[in-house]
């Protein structure tokens, strides 16, 4: 059976975020500087900035926080952290994020499942909204530009309001709920025609993109390419890439001691979970002080493929969501996902073409 | 951690903190947060902060400042043969900081000059060219900072209580901006920001206020630095203003030297 759609007039936003309000703390895009955006608190519409595309972080950051403590060592005991997550409602997330929460869960999910993780995101309704692309997007190419999984409500924006879909059963208790109590309507004939027009209208906004089929022969023949040197010439290993990757989950971990006065030297400490970046020198150093990936371009080139052809055989998918953060992050440009695979497959077609039948 | 026999607090580890050239930051970060260490070390020695100070070997020798005079090198002889473990705490003792810096631009004796005219040459006699720590002796622990970070201050201490040398990264301040989730400077305002070639451990204290990091921390591992001078080059900033930045807190870089020349 179908679940019912429905219908939120503009104007009656206030009382759906009330709703929502109701269920946890509510957490939206809000402007913080002159072209960006964060996920943060809110409590009211006004704060909310609907027009946003992408924050500067995914909002992986909810359930896989910048730094975590998991475990204590305390009187010689160790004590695994596991606190009692509060509920949080994540609304304003787009399809290329839903698409990026998906992937966290498919991995967090993974035997034996991080329970760090899992627990925060058990506990949290993550209300999906429709977005126009901007000259960066390229979800279209990437095949995550349409809502699938890791929401629980998505909203369509047809100019005067929203057409809103439950997707889990705990969002579609929330629009049951919302309906009952008259802030939402049924979704009528007219309100679907304008979702579809709407959605035709987005898949032909797309500036940017480029062919997927052949990505994966492409990422693995030219890897001696040669405009891997030139953007290893420019790349900072600053690391920007990866934070806002709604993907990326590479992690350090660091043991801080805490100062004690027992006798023995034991004492108190904790084990922290920091988000770590592929792009710095240290990261793929091993004992003996080899590093297997010992220069920028190594490091670059390694994270392009773990982006967009890395989980193909051990997943079955890739895993950019095409949202173009990295694009936007990267202080020397760079990370151009979409130019450099252009660059990439003409090379390849060129190559091909040359081919003798 | 070896413990001197006897009552009170003298089964404590000992420490002691000494001072060459520098602005005292370090000897007040350390000075602020004593209170926190006094319930696990006797500190034997801190004339910054005490008038009663004994002689003797100890377990831990913080000490601030850069080799710039004759005499902070024989005190730091002294220092380095009478503790275990011994720890350059912020820019001047790891890197050398503005002192070595300048060097960069000029010779000491054009300085010295510069400054103190007539009196010179006996200025000059005493002086030396501003240098780390370790160009002179073994370094056991480098904790950088302009000033340093007090957490991690506490943390190294503790580590070395309890006979580990500390694990100190030096990734880049962008990845501490980054998980501030601040906006870039570099980018949406141009501003000539170091970030990417300078090592975090502030917690990207100036770019969380919209202004550029000035590398005060001392290089990050590895720093790129031809792609950091590409990139403000591009932004329309000078070389020698690019290079004055880079090399402003005494860091050894490639780019730097080559402009010495």
């Amino acid at each position: 059976m179908l679940s019912p759609t429905y219908f939120l007039p503009k104007e009656r936003f206030p009382d759906f975020l009330n709703a929502l309000k109701s269920l946890g703390q509510v957490f939206a895009p809000v402007k913080v500087s002159k072209q960006s955006y964060s996920f943060k608190a809110v409590e009211k519409a006004s704060e909310i900035a609907f027009e946003a595309l992408r924050t500067i972080l995914p909002p992986k950051k909810f359930f896989y926080p910048q730094s975590e403590t998991l475990v204590k060592f305390e009187d010689g005991e160790i004590k695994e952290c596991i606190e009692e997550p509060v509920f949080k409602v994540i609304f304003g997330v787009h399809p290329c994020d839903l698409a990026g929460l998906g992937i966290m869960d498919t991995i967090f999910e993974d035997s034996p499942g991080d329970t760090h993780y899992l627990r925060k995101r058990r506990t949290s309704m993550i209300i999906g909204l429709s977005c126009m692309p901007d000259k960066h997007c390229f979800c279209q190419s990437m095949g995550t530009d349409c809502p699938e999984k890791g929401y629980d409500v998505f909203l369509t924006d047809i100019e005067d309001g929203y057409f809103i879909e439950g997707k889990s059963s705990q969002g579609q208790k929330l629009l049951a709920d919302a309906f009952a109590d008259k802030v939402l309507e049924r979704a009528r004939e007219a309100h679907k025609d304008r979702y579809k027009r709407f959605w035709l209208d987005r898949s032909e906004a797309f500036e940017t993109g480029f062919k997927v089929d052949n990505l994966r022969s492409t990422m693995d023949l030219e890897w001696e390419n040669p405009v891997w040197e030139e953007l290893g010439d420019r790349c900072l290993s600053c690391g920007n890439c990866t934070p806002v990757c709604p993907t990326c989950y590479c992690f350090d971990l660091v043991d801080v001691a805490a100062l004690s006065s027992k006798q023995d030297g034991s004492g108190d400490a904790e084990r922290r979970r920091e988000w770590d970046s592929c792009q710095f020198v240290g990261f793929a150093k091993v004992a003996g002080d080899y590093n297997f990936r010992p220069g920028p371009v190594d490091r670059l080139k390694f994270w392009y493929r773990h982006k967009l052809h890395g989980f193909d055989d051990a997943y079955g998918f890739k895993t950019c969501v095409g949202c173009g953060r990295c694009t936007v992050s990267c202080p020397s440009g760079i990370d151009d996902i979409v130019k450099v695979v252009n660059i990439l497959q003409v090379a390849r077609q060129e190559k091909d073409e040359g081919q003798p039948k | 951690m070896s413990a001197a026999a006897g009552s009170g607090t003298n089964h404590l580890p000992t420490i002691a903190v000494e001072g060459l050239t520098g602005c005292a930051g370090e000897l007040l970060v350390i000075l602020e947060n004593l209170d926190k260490l006094l319930p696990f070390v006797r500190v034997v020695r801190f004339p910054f902060a005490q008038s009663k100070n004994e002689g003797g070997a100890v377990d831990i020798t913080f000490v601030e400042g850069s080799v710039s005079q004759k005499h902070d090198l024989e005190k730091l002889k002294r220092i380095r043969a009478n503790t275990r473990w011994l720890v350059a705490v912020g820019n001047c003792a790891v890197w050398g900081c503005v002192q070595k810096g300048a060097l960069c631009k000029c010779k000491a004796a054009e300085m010295i000059e510069a400054v103190y005219g007539s009196a010179a040459s006996s200025i000059a006699a005493e002086a030396m060219d501003a240098a780390p720590l370790d160009s002179h002796v073994a370094v056991d622990v480098k904790l950088s900072g302009c000033p340093i970070n007090a957490s991690q201050f506490l943390a190294v201490t503790a580590s070395l209580l309890r006979d580990h040398l500390p694990y100190i990264v030096s990734k880049p301040v962008c990845l501490e901006c980054k998980l501030r989730e601040n906006p870039c400077v570099l980018i949406e305002d141009n501003l000539p920001c170091l970030g990417p070639v300078t090592a975090a451990g502030c917690g990207a204290l100036c770019p969380s206020m919209g202004a550029a990091c000035y590398g005060c921390f001392g290089p990050c591992e590895e720093p790129q630095i031809g792609a950091m001078t590409t990139i403000l080059k591009e932004k329309g900033y000078e070389m020698e203003e690019v290079l004055g930045r880079l090399t402003a807190f005494g860091a050894v870089i490639p780019m730097g030297e080559k402009w010495q020349k």
